[in-house]
């Protein structure tokens, strides 16, 4: 067949086919499901037989709730529905009056004797009715208890679930937003590589400026070195000079002339102490 | 009036037809089936009360011993019903009947037998032989080590029987003096009065001890032998 019908379409292929099966011979049974019922003989009889059975869905959900409170009863025996049954007719003391009367007719006609078991049947019922007097509720609270923490652990679980669930969407968003940010980080990178390819850049000018600066100062030391050694041989050379052209002659003169001249200074300032 | 003492614990039948049938098996619709995740207040006692009581029973056996978890639960549960239901007034203990504690205990007891013959022969019949026993006693200390295991399940049966009978009786008998000192003199019948509600209290407890006792020695004679 081509699928599924549309909505509200009857689906006549998956029905006659279903009907199909069910009109031949031991069909939807056969094989598989119920091998006995391939006898050809006995096989469409039982069929038709059990068509009654499982006619319809069994009623697994919704199961009925459990009721809270049990049914309301009076001296712990007889439900309640029984003294509404008789009100109408003899009132609200109807059901006890007819109580005590059957009791004491049975008693007085001794339709129930008093034996031994009289005695051991008191005993045994007035310690029942002490016993869940005093302990009743308790034991009930226990019971409820226990249900308690058989829901709390499952309720546990599944907080626990959805808990985690929770924080993995958290973190998913955060995860998120931070992708968004995450240009702030290549900005800085990006800033940090250019500031050291500049810093590299800077560092390197500065090398060749000392360099060449070290060129230079060489050039120009060794001019002022050649400046400095011409001037002192032109010195010298001109000294050497002077020296030789002074005569033998010029230089007595120039000697004599020296001690007239200290004798003349003698003569002027004779007062003067030696000291 | 019932004709003599031990009339109560005749077997039942009405119009001739044997009830006890119905009787033994009354007990096990008081146990309810749990059909929900959270069940009501009895099926939720009746959980905790199992759960208990089989944690602390198969503690003691290995993995071959705790296939018979099933079997000794429902003993212990099916004894202690039965001996509390006996405690109403005019009820009917099945396990009061011999025949019926014999029916339970010898093949209990075979099954652990054979279980340990079957499985560890040698272990088994060392049974026979205490440790440390002088040679010369040794053929009279086996002929006695086979008595006393034969007489294990007789001993289960007939435990069982006398102590549930016993405290009917018991029960009784005092209920038939508070009855017969009531027209004597009105204390002296409240004075035993009081000692038939001491009675009850023991008899609820017995009750429930005996059930307990043969599902105890049950499970220790399963673990001798697996």
């Amino acid at each position: 067949s081509d699928g599924a019908p549309g909505p509200g379409h009857w689906d006549a292929d998956a029905a006659a086919g279903g009907l199909v099966d069910l009109a031949v011979p031991g069909g939807a049974f056969s094989g598989r499901r119920a091998p006995c019922l391939k006898n050809p003989v006995l096989g469409p009889g039982v069929l038709q037989a059990i068509r009654i059975f499982h006619t319809r869905q069994p009623s697994l959900a919704p199961i009925p709730c459990v009721p809270e409170y049990g049914g309301k009863v009076c001296l712990g025996l007889i439900p309640k529905e029984f003294f509404q049954f008789l009100y109408p007719k003899t009132g609200v003391r109807g059901p006890y009056v007819l109580g005590t009367g059957l009791i004491l007719y049975s008693l007085s006609k001794e339709i129930y004797v008093i034996t031994a078991e009289t005695f051991s049947a008191i005993s045994t019922i007035g310690l029942l009715i002490y016993v869940v007097k005093k302990y009743g509720a308790s034991i009930g609270e226990f019971a409820d208890k226990l249900s308690e923490q058989k829901i709390a652990q499952l309720e546990e679980v599944k907080q626990a679930s959805i808990q985690q669930i929770q924080d993995a969407i958290d973190t998913e968003k955060s995860q998120q937003a931070l992708v968004q940010k995450r240009h702030y980080l290549f900005d800085v990178q990006r800033n940090n590589i250019a500031m050291a390819l500049e810093l590299t850049y800077r560092e390197r000018l500065h090398r060749v400026y000392r360099e060449v600066k070290n060129r230079l100062d060489y050039h120009i030391s060794v001019q002022n070195m050649m400046r400095r050694k011409e001037q002192e041989h032109m010195i010298n050379w001109v000294e050497k000079h002077v020296v030789q052209s002074i005569s033998a002659q010029q230089e007595k003169e120039t000697i004599a002339k020296c001690i007239a001249g200290l004798k003349l200074l003698a003569k002027k300032a004779p007062s003067q102490p030696v000291l | 009036m019932n004709e003599n003492l031990f009339a109560s614990f005749a077997a039942p039948s009405m119009m001739g037809l044997p009830i006890v049938v119905l009787i033994v098996m009354f007990p096990s619709i008081l146990f309810p089936t749990p059909s929900r995740l959270i069940n009501n207040r009895l099926i939720s006692i009746q959980q905790w009360l199992i759960q208990l009581t089989s944690k602390q029973m198969l503690a003691i056996h290995n993995q071959k011993g705790r296939t018979w978890a099933l079997m000794l639960m429902s003993l212990i549960l099916f004894i202690g019903s039965t001996n509390l239901l006996g405690l109403l007034p005019h009820s009917f203990t099945p396990t009061t009947q011999l025949s019926m504690n014999l029916g339970m205990a010898i093949p209990l007891w075979a099954g652990t037998v054979i279980t340990g013959f079957r499985y560890k022969t040698k272990a088994s019949l060392a049974h026979f032989l205490p440790q440390g026993t002088p040679l010369p006693l040794i053929p009279m200390l086996v002929i006695i080590e086979t008595i006393s295991l034969f007489i294990q399940p007789m001993a289960l049966a007939v435990r069982l029987t006398a102590n549930i009978t016993a405290g009917h009786l018991l029960i009784h008998l005092i209920g038939g003096a508070t009855l017969a000192l009531i027209n004597i003199s009105v204390t002296t019948a409240f004075i035993t009065f009081i000692i038939l509600i001491l009675l009850t209290i023991l008899e609820f407890a017995v009750a429930l001890i005996q059930a307990y006792v043969f599902t105890l020695l049950v499970s220790l004679y399963l673990h001798d032998n697996t």
